[in-house]
């Protein structure tokens, strides 16, 4: 039997002014799915979240959140919903627990239910020893977990992340991941918007890809990944680096090559015959083989071969845009 | 039905509430809201106008107006500029709820600043406020008017410096159109219709009535009527352009 869905979304289209951020977008999330948004910056993720979030109208199409459509019934739509902005979006001048308090209020929770939720959330999240700091004093990290924590203080059966990651250590950015994961086995759907290909992969049931505010494909992960298995990987390090990239690339059976560190990633039509021709290579060119590993392809190979964009730059652009003050 | 209208209202205080804990105490609001208003004072004092009845009312008016006003640019704009106006935004609550919590929390702030003024003014200036309920009334709605006034200014503007300059734009010529720390009728006949236009001087007629009269005039009750009137006005402009500004 099908799942029902949590999110229906139907030519769904932005324009600001003559840009078009979104572009006829179609997708479902299936409810208690991990759905991710994968895509460069700029590409209309945020848009999206946006407009189904309520916060800015489409120019044409629709969509329906847990049931409900976002722009005939957009404060239903906000109240079986939590939203978790990119920036944090809570108030630095108030401690965590009147952070979730007001939260609680604005959500219509009961009076009597108020300080029990936020005790359990502040728990959950790691906070509770300190729930009367001003937010203000808090880590981005911590600051991150306090807008999620706020997100939920109602329940909500979505929950939308923008980048929930985006500019965190590597300790806060697993502690949110596992998050995550534990809500969404307790019951939540999520709809998240990433950059990060990793993210996607470790975290999503299914992700669109998404460029120039047009979704590319729709599927989960692996299925991408087995998209684009007709070239098969070696990854192998020499006891030299220098000058090889050039003299591997000559090599008739390779059809493509990447450095990754001091590795190569040897793009193949067939790894079995491939493999006794590098011996040989490495022998008539006096150079150690220090590893070499058959790998699969992986989720930023099938992301690059679909939209042609370099992971690398993608993540880099996103850096350089945080920096400059563009949160797109 | 009704109890939605209870819920909507009870979220509006729930803003207001968080607004005064958060902005009633920085420094901006004083500036604006104490020294502006004690400084014109002032240079209409060394000016000679003395006289207590004139003077109170109109200094009480402008500690509201720029008070209220001062308060929204930073409750509304600080936040839009922060983020967390998006908060607002994202929650169950609609745009006329969302402008009347912000206007409460104006209104209470130039409340507050008003009564905490205008008794302890008035006994040391000698005045005595003839009607103090009536005095009440026209500052609790002048307070909602002139917060209201601010709310639309801080829903069109993006920036706090742009709402101070927008809400400049239309506070001063107020200040020296609208018969503050002069009668009315001391103005040329074309400035006394411009001064109908102006909430101010509805806002200080008001007040000087009620420091005046004992009874309720029917002068009192149209000024009253058309404070509310401009609120009324002003929220729902305002609930439009952030509407309109979101899409």
């Amino acid at each position: 039997m099908p799942l029902e869905s949590a999110i229906e979304v139907s030519n769904l289209t932005k324009y600001y002014g003559d840009l078009c951020a979104v572009d006829h977008v179609n997708f479902e999330v299936k409810k208690g799915e991990i759905f991710g948004f994968l895509g460069p910056n700029g590409a209309g993720k945020t848009t999206t979240l946006r407009l189904l979030t309520g916060l800015t109208k489409p120019t044409s199409g629709s969509a329906k959140v847990a049931g409900h459509d976002i722009m005939a019934e957009s404060i239903k739509v906000r109240e079986c919903v939590g939203v978790v902005p990119e920036v944090s979006n809570i108030y630095d001048e108030m401690s965590a627990w009147d952070n979730l308090i007001f939260a609680s209020q604005l959500y219509g929770v009961p009076n009597d239910q108020r300080a029990e939720r936020a005790n359990e959330l502040l728990g959950l999240f790691g906070l509770y020893e300190r729930r009367m700091n001003r937010v203000g004093t808090f880590s981005r990290g911590m600051k991150r977990r306090m807008t999620i924590a706020a997100a939920l203080i109602h329940k909500p059966s979505i929950l939308f992340l923008d980048e929930p990651t985006t500019g965190l250590d590597v300790q806060s950015s697993r502690m949110i991941r596992n998050l995550i994961k534990e809500l969404n086995k307790s019951g939540s759907t999520v709809f998240l918007t990433t950059h990060y290909i990793e993210e996607a992969d470790q975290l999503c049931q299914r992700v669109a890809i998404i460029s120039q505010g047009r979704i590319v494909t729709v599927d989960s992960p692996e299925k991408l990944k087995v998209s684009v298995e007709k070239h098969q990987i070696i990854e192998v390090s020499f006891s030299q680096v220098e000058d090889l990239e050039r003299r591997l690339t000559d090599l008739n059976y390779v059809n493509k090559i990447t450095q990754v560190g001091d590795k190569f990633r040897l793009h193949v039509e067939n790894t079995s015959e491939a493999i006794p021709l590098l011996v040989d290579f490495a022998r008539e060119n006096e150079l150690k083989i220090m590893s070499i590993n058959t790998l699969k392809p992986s989720l930023e190979d099938a992301f690059v071969e679909i939209t042609g964009i370099a992971a690398e730059a993608m993540a880099s652009e996103k850096e350089q845009a945080k920096k400059g003050g563009n949160l797109g | 039905m009704a109890r939605e209208w209870y819920k909507e209202i009870a979220k509006a205080f729930y803003i207001a509430k968080k607004d005064a804990k958060v902005y009633y105490f920085k420094a901006p609001n004083f500036t604006y809201g104490l020294l502006i208003p004690v400084s014109l004072f002032l240079a209409f004092a060394m000016a000679g106008q003395m006289n207590p009845r004139l003077i109170v009312p109109g200094l009480i008016s402008l500690m509201v107006l720029f008070g209220t006003t001062s308060i929204e640019a930073v409750a509304v704009v600080l936040e839009k500029q922060t983020g967390t106006f998006e908060r607002l935004l994202t929650a169950p609550i609609s745009y006329v709820t969302l402008v009347f919590g912000k206007t409460l929390a104006g209104f209470f702030f130039g409340l507050i600043l008003a009564a905490a003024v205008l008794f302890p003014l008035a006994a040391v200036s000698g005045t005595i406020v003839a009607n103090p309920l009536l005095a009440l009334i026209a500052v609790a709605i002048t307070s909602l008017a002139f917060s209201a006034l601010g709310v639309l200014v801080s829903a069109y503007a993006k920036w706090v410096p742009e709402a101070q300059m927008l809400s400049n734009f239309l506070r001063f010529p107020m200040v020296f159109l609208s018969g503050t720390f002069v009668y009315l009728e001391t103005l040329p006949s074309q400035l006394q219709i411009v001064a109908r236009f102006l909430p101010l001087t509805y806002s200080v007629e008001a007040l000087r009535l009620s420091v005046g009269e004992s009874a309720v005039t029917s002068t009192y009750l149209i000024d009253i009527a058309v404070l509310i009137m401009f609120t009324l006005a002003m929220m729902v402009l305002a609930a439009k352009i952030l509407e309109k500004k979101s899409g």
